[in-house]
């Protein structure tokens, strides 16, 4: 029966295990293998050919710029999402009639359809008709409607910029509960304390909240830089990357290879899950994330 | 306390033992619904592009019609009909075959693709009397000698024009030349609507560029060979660069996709735009503008009217795949029947595909002038790379009209020549 006894976590573990197994480590398995080889767009394995696909990717004139744009728009989504729910939450944690209601009002951006978000957007911003423009054309910002100034997703730096507001927008929601939660959890007598010493509530939201907020602002950064990396609806949605690829990320990048050169295209994949594994590491390595969640 | 242990393994043991059941259901019903034949009835999957403006006149209702009453005739088969719209149509119809869930009937740009890999039944294996489909269309259906694209529906392309706009900018005669769009396109940006309207957005970027093309005696290939960054290519693209930048067309072309701009002809905001006859239904239910407001003409060139213009299939392909050759046969003849093929072409305005539906509708005012144009209408190419090289040109040529057009047209012969070897 000891043995027995030994075994038995495998019992519990094991489900959740396979499952692991099957749905996340065997999909990364195949994913490698398929950036090894030659697949038609028609989905037709023609055997082994190296690392042909990696070449053709690497010689590709869109990809340096696939690559950096993925980068900044990761960095600057996550970091404004957390620097504007860092204020969210602390509203959030004050007292002030309708907090209730108000808080349920922020879980509707989560919990809508990222891609029903997007398209609204993209319909908001109709050069003609769209809403966001007909307002600004009644305010005097937009001098013609159907204009190229009315053309928001026409330019590709005004649409990555109002995809960016998207981003956030939908990112919002969770970065604040989970900053929320972790401020939550301060003890009111460390804050006492504090006020004794003499400190004024900006000092002690810099000395005493930030620190102890720090293992909720990790896992929320963490979170959103994996889910904004692969990020695909808005984009797809809002330009589908257009024009040419002056907006796509590597997601929709892979995803437009993958009508071609399947092969190519698992090759972007994995190139993506590495670097989403570089940058997790990296970030959890600079935060010191072991002693914070050790403690 | 063992007790207890042994009475909690059995349970983990049982709901381990219903997840695995569970997931062994799941992949055999996925398995089962490939197959789709059971108890002597066969079941067809009919996968088609949706050519309707809206709910009311959606393909479904078209193909609905044609599968009750070839149901009622033959009790032996079913027709499951999926219908897509044209704007992603390719890239889930190649999704489902990527996924070996294959159609038995479908259409689009990538039946050489499939047919290369063997999946086709040619066209004289599932259709009785395949010399009636339109001869014009035969070389583009086929891949190594051997038709297997089928067209069930055709059009062809005229440059159409909005006479109120062009009488209010002062134009009496209709546009033959590109000087005469660009001045003509000015002249109505000058009234605050679009000059010219130009679809280079993923939708159709190859159709129009490929009219653009032909103006100047260009086109994709020359002799079965790409030729896509021609000197005459990059004179088209370069002219249209102008236009741009000038203004006289809609913001960003190589973001805008077609049935917007169309929506848009037909609110009366644009002065000209390339259309397909599929264009008038759009324009009568707008009601804006009344037939004496529009008109439409052969395709402008460089230097004068075009002789040739675009003829586009939908080239119907018959997949080997479930089996299902003599169904396939039997549902394919019945919906060549000319009615059928007439019934279409009255919904949609498009054009029909078979000698004896197109000897019906010779005399119909509207269709005439598109049917006399179909036998020297020019086709894309149907080798295997062009489904590669058609997506990579929707979603890049639209920059030529912003950047450099010689090496984005350079870039996209790269691709074609890599593709095709």
């Amino acid at each position: 029966m000891p043995a027995l006894r030994r075994l038995s976590p495998l019992l519990w573990l094991g489900p959740a295990i396979a499952l692991i197994g099957l749905v996340v480590l065997w999909p990364v398995v195949v994913m490698v293998q398929s950036s090894f080889q030659n697949i038609s767009g028609i989905g037709f394995v023609a055997g082994y050919n190296g690392t042909a696909n990696f070449r053709t990717l690497f010689d590709d004139p869109n990809f340096v710029s696939v690559l950096v744009r993925t980068v900044i728009w990761v960095v600057v989504v996550v970091s404004i999402t957390v620097l504007i729910s860092l204020g969210l939450a602390q509203l959030f944690n004050q007292r002030f009639p309708g907090r209730r209601v108000a808080r349920w009002a922020l879980i509707i951006p989560w919990a809508a359809s990222v891609m029903m978000t997007a398209l609204i957007f993209k319909w908001a911003l109709d050069p003609n008709v769209g809403v966001i423009n007909v307002i600004l054309h009644h305010i005097g910002v937009v001098k013609h409607l159907g204009s190229t100034q009315a053309d928001w997703l026409g330019n590709p730096t005004s649409a990555l910029l109002w995809m960016m507001g998207v981003a956030v927008f939908v990112s919002l929601p969770f970065t604040t509960y989970a900053i929320l939660s972790g401020l939550q959890g301060i003890p009111q007598e460390v804050y006492e304390a504090s006020a004794i010493d003499g400190a004024t509530s900006w000092k002690s939201y810099l000395r005493v909240t930030l620190p102890l907020l720090r293992p909720a602002i990790v896992v929320a950064t963490l979170i959103n830089v994996i889910n904004v990396f692969n990020s695909f609806p808005i984009i797809w949605e809002m330009t589908g990357g257009g024009p040419g690829y002056q907006t796509a990320t590597s997601t929709i990048f892979m995803v437009d290879l993958k009508q071609g050169n399947v092969g190519e295209s698992a090759s972007m994949s994995t190139i993506n899950f590495l670097l989403v594994i570089v940058i997790v590491v990296v970030y959890l390595a600079a935060t010191g994330w072991k002693e914070q969640v050790d403690r | 306390m063992n007790k207890k242990l042994t009475s909690r393994i059995a349970g983990g043991l049982a709901l381990a033992s219903a997840a695995a059941l569970a997931l062994a259901a799941c992949g055999s019903s996925g398995g089962s619904s490939a197959g789709g034949s059971s108890g002597g009835t066969t079941t067809l999957k009919l996968v088609v592009a949706d050519y309707g403006t809206g709910p009311s006149n959606t393909s479904s209702k078209y193909w609905a019609t044609i599968v009750s009453a070839f149901e009622a005739a033959h009790s032996n088969i079913k027709v499951n009909v999926t219908t897509i719209p044209w704007t992603n149509f390719d890239s889930q119809v190649q999704t489902m075959v990527q996924n070996k869930n294959y159609p038995d009937i479908t259409e689009g740009d990538y039946f050489s693709n499939y047919a290369q890999d063997g999946l086709l039944y040619p066209a004289s294996d599932v259709l009785s009397d395949p010399s009636n489909l339109l001869p014009a269309f035969k070389a583009q259906g086929t891949y190594n000698g051997v038709q297997y694209g089928m067209p069930f529906t055709t059009s062809s392309r005229t440059l159409f024009y909005n006479k109120k706009l062009f009488t209010q900018a002062g134009i009496t005669a209709a546009p033959q030349t590109w000087a005469d769009v660009e001045t003509d396109a000015a002249k109505i940006t000058k009234l605050g609507d679009v000059g010219f309207g130009l679809p280079l957005g993923n939708e159709e970027a190859q159709a129009e560029s490929l009219l653009w093309m032909l103006g100047d005696g260009g086109g994709y290939q020359t002799a079965g060979k790409y030729t896509i960054d021609s000197p005459a290519n990059v004179a088209a693209f370069t002219f249209l660069k102008g236009m741009v930048a000038a203004g006289d067309t809609e913001p960003n072309p190589g973001t805008v996709d077609r049935t917007p701009l169309w929506e848009q002809f037909a609110q009366g905001k644009v002065g000209m735009i390339n259309g397909s006859p599929a264009l008038i239904p759009i324009i009568q239910s707008a009601n804006v503008l009344t037939s004496a407001d529009w008109t439409s003409v052969p395709i402008a060139g460089k230097n004068g009217p075009l002789s040739v213009t675009l003829g586009v299939c939908d080239n119907v392909a018959a997949f080997k795949s479930n089996g299902h050759e003599a169904q396939i046969k039997e549902f394919l003849d019945f919906a060549y029947q000319d009615k059928y093929q007439l019934a279409f072409d009255n919904e949609y305005d498009l054009l029909p595909a078979t000698v004896t539906a197109a000897k019906a509708l010779s005399s119909n005012a509207v269709f005439a002038p598109f049917l006399t144009a179909l036998p020297n209408s020019v086709q894309y190419p149907s080798d295997t790379a062009w489904a590669n090289v058609k997506t990579k040109i929707q979603q890049t040529i639209g920059t030529a009209v912003t950047g450099t057009p010689s090496t984005v047209l350079s870039q996209l012969e790269q691709t074609a020549t890599s593709s095709a070897s």
